[in-house]
């Protein structure tokens, strides 16, 4: 009776173990974070490099999501060991912002500036050739116009 | 008026292209620098203990020869020269030579393992960034700077002391500031 009771608390325990590790959060991946992190030795991210020091990193990374760790601690955690640099995007407060509104702010301009263009352009055309009018002909021209009619006729 | 309007668009192209002209040949003026020749001053730097607290600086270090040697625990040829740098260590520092191993590019608990795992006892600073590594113009570790009393580098091995003709090389620089 002790021996089966004893099967059955270590089974339970051994069915319990796998949902104790289990994350409160979901987990994140090796792969998504290959893409965000830089290799510091080659200036690629991680999924584009097989140096020493990109499987280092790979392996803390994996380390860190088996311990459920979610993607913003592990950067947070390169960055306090790396600095700023590690991460492929720049961060998005402080003068660092800059980085991503500028280019934003560059195609607005651009935009606006190629839509003022295309406007004024258009309405050249319009002011130089209003529908239903012909070009005026000067007196001389008209005169000979005139003389070159009368002589068919 | 509309010809003002073209004026003030052509400048503010012409002001775009030139800045970011700038911007390129910054960047260019400002890669990678060049290592510091043998005859000429150390860069400066402050860098944080990887044991410990605290920070080491170079100028602090003035009047005691400096044998500056950049690694990390992911490189292989920092393994090997590992046991050479401590024997030169134990062998030199009574005698006015600082040995300082700048972890570059590295995880600072892999970093402590590499130490304890090959018995260091010469001071080791972090340069998780690589900045003061960059300044120095290190393309790949390991690396070993030797510098006199004032500073002034008097041998650079840009590989492994333990590579061919380094080892001579290095035992001489240490003869010459010891």
């Amino acid at each position: 009776m002790i021996a089966r009771l004893a099967v059955v608390v270590v089974a339970a325990l051994a069915l319990a173990a796998p949902a104790a590790a289990a994350c409160r959060q979901p987990r994140t991946s090796l792969a998504y974070l290959e893409g965000q992190v830089m290799c510091p030795t080659c200036h690629t991210t991680l999924d584009e490099s097989n140096s020493p020091a990109a499987l280092q990193i790979e392996r803390f990374i994996s380390a860190k999501i088996a311990r459920c760790w979610t993607s913003q601690r592990i950067e947070n955690a390169l960055v306090a060991n790396y600095g700023e640099g590690i991460l492929a995007a720049p961060p998005d407060s402080g003068f660092d912002i800059l980085a991503w509104w500028l280019p934003i702010g560059g195609v607005l301009a651009g935009a606006l500036i190629l839509a003022f263009g295309v406007w004024r352009w258009s309405r050249g055309r319009d002011d130089a050739d209003p529908p239903g009018t012909e070009p005026a002909l000067d007196a001389e021209t008209e005169r000979k116009i005139d003389d070159l009619l009368a002589g068919l006729e | 008026m509309t010809g003002r309007l073209k004026l003030g668009a052509q400048v503010v192209t012409l002001l775009c292209v030139a800045g970011l002209l700038a911007l390129l040949v910054w960047k260019l003026a400002h890669g990678q620098p060049a290592p510091p020749k043998v005859g000429s001053k150390a860069p400066a730097f402050t860098l944080s203990r990887l044991e410990g607290t605290g920070k080491v600086s170079l100028a602090s270090l003035h009047g005691d020869a400096v044998v500056l040697n950049f690694w990390a625990s992911w490189c292989d040829p920092c393994k090997a020269e590992a046991s050479v740098l401590e024997r030169a260590w134990l062998r030199y520092h009574h005698r006015g030579v600082i040995f300082l191993g700048v972890d570059y590019h590295d995880l600072a608990p892999d970093a402590r393992r590499f130490v304890a795992a090959h018995k260091l006892t010469f001071p080791m600073l972090e340069d998780g960034p690589g900045r003061v590594t960059g300044s120095y113009g290190v393309q790949q570790v390991p690396e070993t700077y030797v510098l006199n009393r004032d500073g002034t580098v008097v041998a650079h091995l840009a590989g492994p002391i333990t590579a061919p003709g380094f080892g001579a090389r290095f035992r001489a620089a240490l003869k010459k500031v010891a």
